[in-house]
């Protein structure tokens, strides 16, 4: 044993360690991503971890290890869940043989973008059984019990978390794995299982993934994974709290006492399984209790079952949830909500002030929109676009810019105002033909980042190159999945991929599938970039430009820089253009000049490109490709 | 015993830094920590929060609204942001470091003065720890590092001192990194005797 501080995501990490896992895959996104970052940290002999390209490859990888008997997880955030879920909902349909269990990371209060979803429904839609660890000790237990409950079931098993729970750390005593006996892998050949082909099997399967959830139900009740806890005393309230919910009713109880409130006594189910719907446990609150109280953040799935269970059992006592109006589908939950549910519980009148509302400075806080790092090369690929589309004499809202997942988004901010959209992975090149389609007269422009484009892109491509829409795809090629935190991705540097592993060279792919015009630009280069995007957006037909350059936070952590920017204190004239128009962090107002920071300074030279006084001197540039 | 700090700043200024060594220091006495960073999308320069929940092991990652018994802000216009989490009887650490978005450097948006700022905390009734940027001194010739410095002052000023050990902290600092272990004791150490507050 020993005692270390880990995050729920490290916890689910050890847990599967603990459990016997063989095979790991995912593919990066905030809140999920530590997973499988601290799985290639220290993994283990005997155990295959990979970022896939995909969610969906990912999650076919895991699922086949898992028919072939091994053990296996399958990591991804709520986003990369609906990329999934086509193989996901067919393989829940099938079953699994070894133990399969996926992971999904949700974001409610969302703090790293994308829709605020709740997983649940794809968990209530595919039948599968999902558990939700309200801590860092939790995440761990739980994540064996899931391995147990998959392999003796034949389901797969959904563990889902929230940003809260994945996100924070905690103190735990973590047993060192067991040393499982090798399994020796199984080919089973079975049609009815693993096919679709004919109604016959088709409605076989769903009656047989109903009845593994009925299944995993009595065994999540037998291990009491649902805690139910009655007063004493019949009457009172019932509080159903869900996952990461639970650990705010305490303190929420607290609150309440504090402020002078007798409640009485209380009853509770902590719900940590919540598909299936904990029926019977539910049914012993209702019986048992005078009104109820239901915390579940996003969506009111648990309260519309306990609405149903209601009405079988005729309870007539207050249900106080989302469903009344009391707490809302929106934002993440703290003891706030327990405390605004009791209260509405018991009609007690809260004291005004009792939470911040009052305080209003918050109002006065500087707005501070999210841009790119000093030196990025997304910088130099959106000053180009914007300036090609100046040069061609259109209007900025003319031409239609589609943006997609990842740092590439950022170009939908100040300064460059470049990016109008983002959907979801691989989406802007959709977008793009749908633009053109309409009937749109302008050129139309889609970017992507690289790993995006290996993620979800290429399908999109293929259809416009097919369908001949003249449209400009513009790659923004930076070597690594950035925004999730640097991870590794198809086209990574060969010497950052794993052991054995092949890089994938766009600026070889893309030639090859047929495109009318292909150009390759070093974005730090504007006067090029914008030349061959300005060509690009005149021309008929498929045009890809390929913008390369590595992101400049990885390079710089090799010790690289691509050239020195130094400024000329007597040409500069502090006219602000270097910051108005290239916005780069390390560039700041001084007393006689603008002075650049030599810390964040990558050497990128877009300042001096941009300045028309020649007082930010470039130096000599070297090849860092 | 709860305690509950909220800490706010950008990123760069090794706010989340401040939370890792407090909760380290918490678990070497056996005090039950949760921390919970948010760096959502920020690079260097974008907004950072953090939560660092002591003394329960069932508590949930997220403060509720006047539950801080602690604020540290490392930047003057971000501070505002925890005003809302802050206990009307607790301590709000202020290092009024100014880092001025684009817009706000180009003139063209508005930055809250640190006057409008400390009205605001008043506005809460808790107490302020004005600990001012200019005043950082230099080890070697080099300013010292600012999140070291502040907690050095927090441990000192605020009541964090009461419920951890301010030595517990600064025994964790020395261990924490490999080098510059002089510069840091230097550092902590100037924070926790500084004099001036307001």
């Amino acid at each position: 044993m020993s005692l270390k501080f880990i995050s729920g995501n490290e916890a689910i990490a050890y847990g599967s360690l603990r459990a016997g896992v063989k095979v790991v895959s995912g593919y990066p996104g905030t809140p999920s991503s530590e997973v499988i970052t601290s799985l290639l940290k220290n993994k283990p002999e005997g155990v295959y971890v990979e970022w896939s390209s995909n969610e969906k490859v990912a999650f076919e990888i895991a699922a086949a290890a898992s028919w072939a008997g091994q053990r296996a997880l399958c990591t991804m955030k709520m986003s990369g869940l609906n990329v999934a879920y086509d193989s996901l909902a067919s393989v829940a349909y099938s079953g699994c043989s070894g133990a399969l269990v996926v992971y999904v990371a949700d974001d409610p209060g969302v703090s790293a973008g994308m829709c605020e979803q709740d997983s649940r429904g794809f968990a209530l839609m595919s039948d599968m059984p999902m558990l939700e660890p309200a801590s860092v000790e939790e995440a761990y237990s739980l994540t064996r019990f899931a391995f147990e409950l998959s392999e003796s079931t034949g389901t797969p098993v959904f563990i889902r978390m929230v940003t809260a729970t994945a996100l924070s750390y905690g103190g735990m005593d973590l047993e060192d794995p067991p040393v499982f006996p090798e399994r020796e892998p199984k080919l089973i050949k079975d049609i009815a299982k693993y096919t679709k082909a004919g109604s016959a099997i088709c409605l076989d399967q769903h009656s047989d993934v109903i009845e593994r959830l009925s299944e995993a139900g009595e065994i999540i009740r037998g291990k009491k994974i649902n805690r139910l806890s009655l007063s004493p005393k019949a009457g009172g309230l019932g509080i159903i709290v869900a996952g990461a919910v639970f650990p705010y009713l305490e303190e929420g109880l607290r609150l309440v006492e504090e402020h002078g409130f007798k409640i009485g006594p209380v009853s509770t189910l902590k719900v940590t399984a919540t598909v299936p719907f904990p029926a019977e446990e539910v049914r012993s609150l209702i019986k048992h209790c005078s009104s109820l109280l239901i915390l579940e953040e996003l969506e009111p799935h648990l309260e519309k079952d306990l609405y149903i269970e209601a009405h079988k059992f005729g309870f007539s006592g207050k249900i106080i949830g989302k469903l009344d109006g009391t707490l809302s589908r929106i934002g993440d939950y703290s003891a706030e909500q327990v405390v605004k549910g009791i209260a509405a519980a018991f009609t007690l009148n809260l004291p005004a002030g009792i939470f911040g509302d009052e305080y209003k400075g918050e109002k006065l806080t500087a707005s501070r929109p999210i841009t790119t790092c000093a030196g990025c090369p997304h910088r130099g690929t959106f000053l180009a676009i914007n300036k090609a589309i100046k040069e061609l004499k259109f209007k900025k809202d003319e031409v239609v810019v589609t943006g997609d997942i990842g740092c590439t988004i950022l170009g939908m901010n100040p300064p460059f105002n470049t990016v109008w959209t983002e959907i979801s992975m691989g989406a802007s090149i959709g977008f793009a033909q749908g633009y053109y389609h309409s009937g749109v007269k302008t050129p139309v422009i889609a970017t992507i980042g690289d790993s995006t484009f290996f993620h979800a892109g290429i399908p999109s491509l293929v259809n416009a190159i097919q369908h001949q829409v003249p449209l400009t795809l513009i790659i923004m090629d930076n070597g690594w999945t950035s925004m999730t935190g640097m991870q590794v991705s198809p086209g990574t540097d060969e010497k950052f991929q794993q052991p054995g592993n092949q890089r994938l060279d766009l600026a070889k792919i893309l030639p090859a599938l047929g495109i009318d015009h292909f150009k390759m630009i070093n974005p730090y280069e504007l006067e090029e970039s914008t030349a061959a995007i300005r060509e690009a957006m005149t021309l008929p037909g498929v045009k890809v430009i390929l913008s390369r350059q590595e992101c400049a936070i990885q390079a710089m952590r090799q010790g690289k820089r691509y050239g020195k920017s130094t400024v000329i204190e007597d040409n500069c004239n502090k006219c602000k253009l270097c910051i108005t128009v290239t916005g780069c962090p390390a560039i700041s107002l001084g007393e006689e000049s603008i002075v650049i920071d030599p810390a964040l300074c990558y050497g990128c030279g877009l300042c001096s490109q941009v300045c028309n006084r020649e007082a930010i001197e470039r130096g000599p540039v070297k090849d860092v490709l | 015993m709860y305690y509950d700090i909220y800490l706010v700043g950008v990123g760069g200024q090794g706010i989340l830094t401040i939370g890792e060594i407090i909760a380290e220091a918490a678990l070497k006495l056996d005090i039950p920590a949760n921390f919970y960073p948010t760096k959502g999308m920020a690079q260097r320069g974008g907004f950072v929060k953090a939560q660092l929940r002591l003394g329960s092991y069932n508590v949930g990652p997220s403060i509720a609204e006047k539950g801080a018994n602690l604020v540290i802000a490392m930047e003057l216009s971000e501070s505002l942001k925890a005003l809302r989490y802050f206990k009307p009887d607790g301590d709000f650490a202020l290092y009024s470091s100014v880092w001025s978005p684009t817009a706000v450097m180009l003139g063209k948006a508005p930055y809250p003065a640190v006057e409008e700022v400390l009205a605001e905390i008043n506005k809460t009734g808790g107490r302020t720890i004005h600990i001012k940027p200019e005043e950082r001194p230099q080890f070697e010739g080099q300013p010292v590092p600012e999140n070291v410095y502040v907690l050095g002052a927090v441990c000192r000023h605020s009541s964090l001192g009461r419920f951890i050990d301010p030595e517990e902290i600064r025994a964790t600092i020395k261990t924490r990194w490999k080098k510059g272990i002089e510069r840091n004791l230097y550092t902590f150490d100037a924070g926790f005797n500084l004099n001036n507050q307001d």
